[in-house]
């Protein structure tokens, strides 16, 4: 025990000097892509010595991204900010909010979740002007403030969510040099789509790799996908509809959304492994088939964050690259794009959290984590220029040309429908049940909560 | 009669292969976990743990160098240099449809004037009477034969990772008291419960086995909203007690029924003798009860070893009030999967419940027992 304990402590001290060096990544002023006026200007001594305690999902290598952005707002205001993160913060954010410890500001995953702690009143509504502030500096504004417009129990909607980091789904993963083997271009259209899609499956090949499997929570990947068909079928109105509710889950709109992804998922020919196995498959293997040789498939629909589970050494826009999910070209429903975001929100009163929403409303605070890794921006005031790879400001531009932009519906739907009913529904779908009869039971569940 | 005793020996014998069985069963996910903690992320998710114990065909691609490299030789433009370090490639292609179509030292031609071969031990030449273009090399598919390989790199990741050996004082300071707390209390407990007289004994025990039945979920919310207005906040003191409540349940009904089963006249002689209620218990009770509490000592330190969601809740997820468990757990990143780091922070977690579980193994088979024959 003696020896372990000796052990513990080397490493201790080890990693205690790794703790000291807390430098900013980017040196102020070095730089002139980044906005460093904006930097400055948030340079205060009102709140100086205090500290607030910030509580997210992020773990690992984000958390250490999310830390390097507060490391600025540490700098300019002398606040110190406590950030832990959670896999498990939806949980615990609910518990400590109810028990009366909450933290200071929450980095909320799902809107969804914000909206139902809102209405208990236990967050607080953000300062006059924020919605406004969303509003005129977000491209597609008004669809990211309503993400953190909730109601709240005084009977009035309020804003409490401030839309920070976003995620593009809408995304088409394929290895290019597959591609000129073979001969294919890429679709500009859904149309083109499926007809690629089918003339690989002319060709003998697999077009796309799909897995549902996600341990608690498969399923969801196939709702990505529905969501995208909604909005490739269907106005942004019905969408919205849908979401609330008030389109009911087994109109024939969303049924057609749910069969247009059927499409492509419950061919034998247009799956690898066939489509029955698509729900056992773990969605952090399935993209591995792009990378076999022969391929495996050669298409993949994830969000951007799937880079992170591709193989060792895969260099985006060589090896593998993406493309826009396309839309109809004779619907005329414009470019909707589908995407998440986390939202942060306030649980306490602490005069000091002002003054971290308003770091967070300055362009140094996107750009700091934008010139890294793994982030993305709707701030159209945040300069596109310092994006860390080609491949984030591809992404980038997707996000902030979108004609259209809606939230993941999965996450603003109540938790037993949106990580719930929704799922174990689709994981039906995928088992051979029809559209129709996984939509009625979606909505049965569904009206159970009325 | 006489089949009777061959039936028997027969049965014996079936026990005995059957109990093999299930403990090789019970192993083989073991086994495999410790193979799959030397292997790197993409062995794990290209083949099963299986094969990593023989040599494997993998086929791969490497790029050749781009135009930047081409040398000219009299006419023609000549790109040349090596894909492997070491090793022999059987195979070799240039389109992800036939990625082994051609032998070593074939020569095919790849484009309008342009001519490639790759030898045996991996070098390559490709020749062209015009300028190459573009930066990008080709892709050449390589069939090569990869003999097993392990690596040793996951359990450094763990073993290095940040804040290590602070979690694990941690999780030192938050085990050993939350071990001893609850079983200094059940003792006492279970003491009472077993052998003082007094009214509505059997409706407390009734209590304490209700109490069994209570998922720990359900209270996690009250528990930390009476630490919060008791002033206790988060911190060791609260989960040392949230573990201890948690934990006496079990302990005070496991020891109450092993102490229930120690001889009546030991105990009466000695009230008898003039003892008090108190020597009784510390000078008979507790050394006979020594296999029940080493038993119950197990139990809780396994369990809290292994606890994260207690942890989470009652000391924090800030960097320096993490367990071991959160740290594991951080290292598999926010979406998790990470198979490779999961199975070895297992082995290395599993550690030290190891050590304890060997010292006081001796005591755990007697203990098992524990309250489940009265007057075993």
């Amino acid at each position: 025990m003696k020896k372990l304990l000796t052990l513990s402590c080397a490493v201790c001290a080890l990693s205690g000097s790794v703790a000291l060096s807390q430098d900013l990544v980017f040196e102020p002023g070095d730089d002139d892509r980044f906005d460093w006026d904006s930097y400055n200007a948030l340079k205060s001594d009102e709140f100086a010595g205090q500290s607030i305690r910030v509580f997210g999902p992020w773990l690992g290598q984000d958390r250490v991204l999310v830390e390097s952005v507060i490391d600025y707002f540490e700098a300019a205001t002398g606040i110190t900010v406590d950030y832990s993160g959670s896999d498990s913060f939806e949980q615990q954010v609910v518990i400590d909010a109810e028990a009366g410890s909450p933290p200071d500001i929450g980095v909320f995953p799902q809107p969804g979740l914000a909206a139902e702690l809102a209405r208990k009143g236990q967050l607080k509504p953000l300062a006059e002007g924020t919605e406004h502030w969303i509003v005129d500096n977000y491209a597609a504004g008004e669809s990211w403030a309503q993400y953190g417009n909730y109601l709240g129990p005084d009977g009035e909607t309020h804003q409490y969510g401030f839309p920070f980091k976003a995620d593009v789904k809408s995304l088409v993963w394929y290895v290019p040099e597959n591609f000129e083997d073979a001969g294919y271009e890429v679709p500009e259209t859904m149309e083109d789509l499926k007809t690629l899609t089918e003339q690989i499956a002319e060709d003998g090949e697999t077009p796309w790799c799909i897995g549902l499997g996600s341990g608690g929570a498969t399923g969801w990947p196939a709702t990505d996908w529905v969501e995208d068909m909604m909005l490739r079928n269907n106005s942004p109105e019905d969408y919205d509809a849908w979401v609330k509710n008030e389109l009911p889950f087994d109109d024939p709109k969303v049924i057609a959304a749910i069969e247009d992804y059927g499409w492509f998922s419950r061919q034998d020919d247009f799956v690898s492994g066939g489509a029955q196995a698509i729900a056992s498959i773990d969605f952090r293997d399935s993209p591995k088939g792009l990378f076999d040789f022969p391929p495996q498939c050669y298409l993949h629909k994830q969000a951007s964050f799937i880079p992170s589970f591709f193989p060792d050494g895969v260099e985006i826009g060589t090896d593998v690259d993406f493309f826009y999910l396309p839309a109809y070209a004779d619907k005329d429903l414009g470019q909707p794009v589908l995407g998440a975001g986390t939202i942060f929100a306030q649980l306490t009163d602490n005069p000091v959290n002002a003054a971290f929403f308003e770091f967070l409303e300055s362009p140094i605070a996107h750009e700091v984590w934008m010139a890294q890794r793994g982030f993305l921006t709707p701030y159209t005031k945040a300069n596109a220029d310092v994006y860390g790879d080609p491949t984030l400001k591809k992404m980038g531009d997707i996000l902030t040309s979108a004609t259209t932009f809606r939230f993941d519906g999965s996450d603003l739907m109540p938790g037993s429908i949106g990580a719930g009913a929704f799922w174990t529904g689709m994981v039906d779908y995928a088992s051979g049940k029809s559209a129709r009869d996984v939509a009625q039971q979606i909505q049965q569940q569904w009206n159970t909560l009325k | 009669m006489d089949n009777i005793a061959g039936t028997r020996a027969r049965l014996t014998w079936a026990v005995n292969l059957t109990a093999i069985c299930l403990v090789v069963l019970w192993t083989i996910p073991t086994f495999g976990l410790l193979v799959s903690s030397f292997r790197n992320a993409d062995q794990i998710a290209s083949s099963g743990w299986w094969d990593a114990l023989f040599a494997t065909q993998s086929v791969d691609y490497k790029r050749a160098e781009g135009a930047d490299a081409q040398v000219r030789e009299g006419d023609t433009y000549v790109i040349a240099g090596d894909l492997l370090q070491d090793g022999k490639l059987s195979s070799w292609g240039i389109s992800s449809r036939a990625p082994a179509a051609y032998q070593p030292g074939e020569v095919v031609d790849v484009d309008e004037g342009q001519q490639l071969t790759v030898q045996e031990d991996g070098s390559y030449r490709i020749t062209s009477s015009n300028r190459f273009e573009g930066r990008r090399g080709m892709r050449i598919f390589l069939t090569t034969s990869v003999p097993p390989d392990f690596t040793l790199e996951n359990y450094d990741r763990v073993v290095t990772a940040e804040g290590l050996g602070r979690a694990f004082l941690n999780t030192m300071t938050v085990t050993i008291p939350a071990t001893v707390i609850p079983i200094l209390v059940a003792a006492f407990a279970a003491y009472a419960l077993a052998w003082m007289q007094f009214p509505g004994r059997a409706i407390l025990v009734a209590c304490v086995v209700g109490l069994l039945v209570v998922p720990l979920q359900v209270s996690l919310i009250p528990l930390l909203k009476l630490h919060n207005a008791i002033g206790l906040g988060k911190g060791y003191m609260g989960i040392w007690l949230a573990h201890t409540a948690f934990g006496l349940p079990l302990a005070i009904y496991l020891l109450r029924n092993y102490m229930v089963g120690l001889p009546k006249e030991v105990i009466e002689s000695a009230r008898v003798d003039g003892a008090t209620e108190f020597q009784i218990f510390r000078r008979i009770i507790l050394p006979l009860s020594f296999p029940a509490l080493a038993s119950f000592a197990i139990f809780q330190f396994l369990w809290v070893w292994n606890d994260l969601l207690v942890a989470t809740v009652f000391l924090g997820n800030s960097q320096d009030q993490l367990v071991m468990t959160g740290v594991l757990r951080e290292l598999l990143g926010s979406r998790g999967g990470d198979w490779e780091i999961l199975a070895a922070s297992a082995f290395i977690s599993i550690s030290v419940p190891l050590i304890v579980f060997f010292a006081m193994q001796k005591y755990l088979v007697r203990g098992l027992l524990a309250g489940s024959v009265k007057g075993g």
